[in-house]
């Protein structure tokens, strides 16, 4: 694919899947936020991030974005004294999933943007389109 | 695809006439394209809308699999937007081809 309007198209869409896949992974995070473990001293749900790459496209010819992995920090997870919780140790004390809410939120707010910025960059390339085809109708 | 038109095209955009058409550039370009002249209209036509139907059925084929789940919303409406670009081109460059005969059948003998 020569056409380097073509390629803004497909470039924009792999975009779309980058930051919607990024949405599901911050979704199951925040749904997660309180899954712990069942059994005494088991681990409780681990945050998960989302990391991108560049990639050429051959048959654009363009370079798109592509899910490199979807990872798991190692930070410390939350303790939280609950005597009777069938995940508490000996102690009483359970672990909690390392799941900030307000940093979730902040991040969806951000793939939000840039899933925005990538639609109106395959909107501008299609009115192109549209507006270069437009000159063979008028004339 | 050897149409006499494409060297005329890029000779428009090439930068060196970024002030207006220069016209040896044209000259050049239309020579060099009537002389490798090997393929004929209809053919070249026949290969475009091939190539057209080949989009629009990929579209459909990934509207289908959208449809069952199979395929994102991204890659339908990617598939769809292309067939929707192609067929607009196809259709205004048959509405050009269409006038030009009708301009030949007009012409005074």
């Amino acid at each position: 694919m020569l056409d380097p309007l073509q390629a803004t198209l497909r470039v924009g869409a792999s975009g779309l899947e980058a930051q919607s896949r990024r949405l599901r992974v911050i979704a199951e995070n925040m749904a997660n936020a309180h899954s712990t473990g069942r059994t005494p001293g088991a681990d409780p749900y681990a945050r998960r991030v989302i990391t991108f790459e560049s990639q050429l496209d051959e048959a654009a010819n363009a370079n798109i974005v592509r899910v490199v992995s979807i990872e798991q920090p190692r930070t410390t997870f939350r303790v939280e004294h609950m005597p009777g919780h069938p995940a508490a140790d000996a102690n009483g004390y359970v672990r909690l999933p390392n799941v900030d809410l307000v940093v979730e939120a902040a991040d969806m707010r951000e793939a939000n943007r840039s899933y925005e910025a990538n639609l109106q960059a395959i909107r501008q390339a299609r009115e192109m389109i549209t507006m270069t085809l437009d000159l063979l109708r008028t004339t | 695809m050897i149409d006499p038109i494409t060297p005329s095209a890029t000779a428009v955009r090439s930068p060196a006439t970024a002030g207006g058409v220069d016209l040896t550039t044209v000259r050049t370009g239309l020579v060099a394209g009537s002389a490798e002249t090997g393929v004929d209209f209809s053919t070249m036509l026949t290969q475009l809308s091939s190539r057209a139907a080949g989009v629009v059925r990929n579209a459909e084929s990934v509207s289908i699999a959208g449809i069952q789940g199979t395929a994102t919303v991204q890659q339908v409406v990617e598939a769809v937007m292309a067939a929707e670009h192609t067929l607009q081109g196809a259709i205004a460059i048959r509405d050009k081809v269409v006038a030009a005969y009708l301009e030949l059948s007009r012409m005074q003998i």
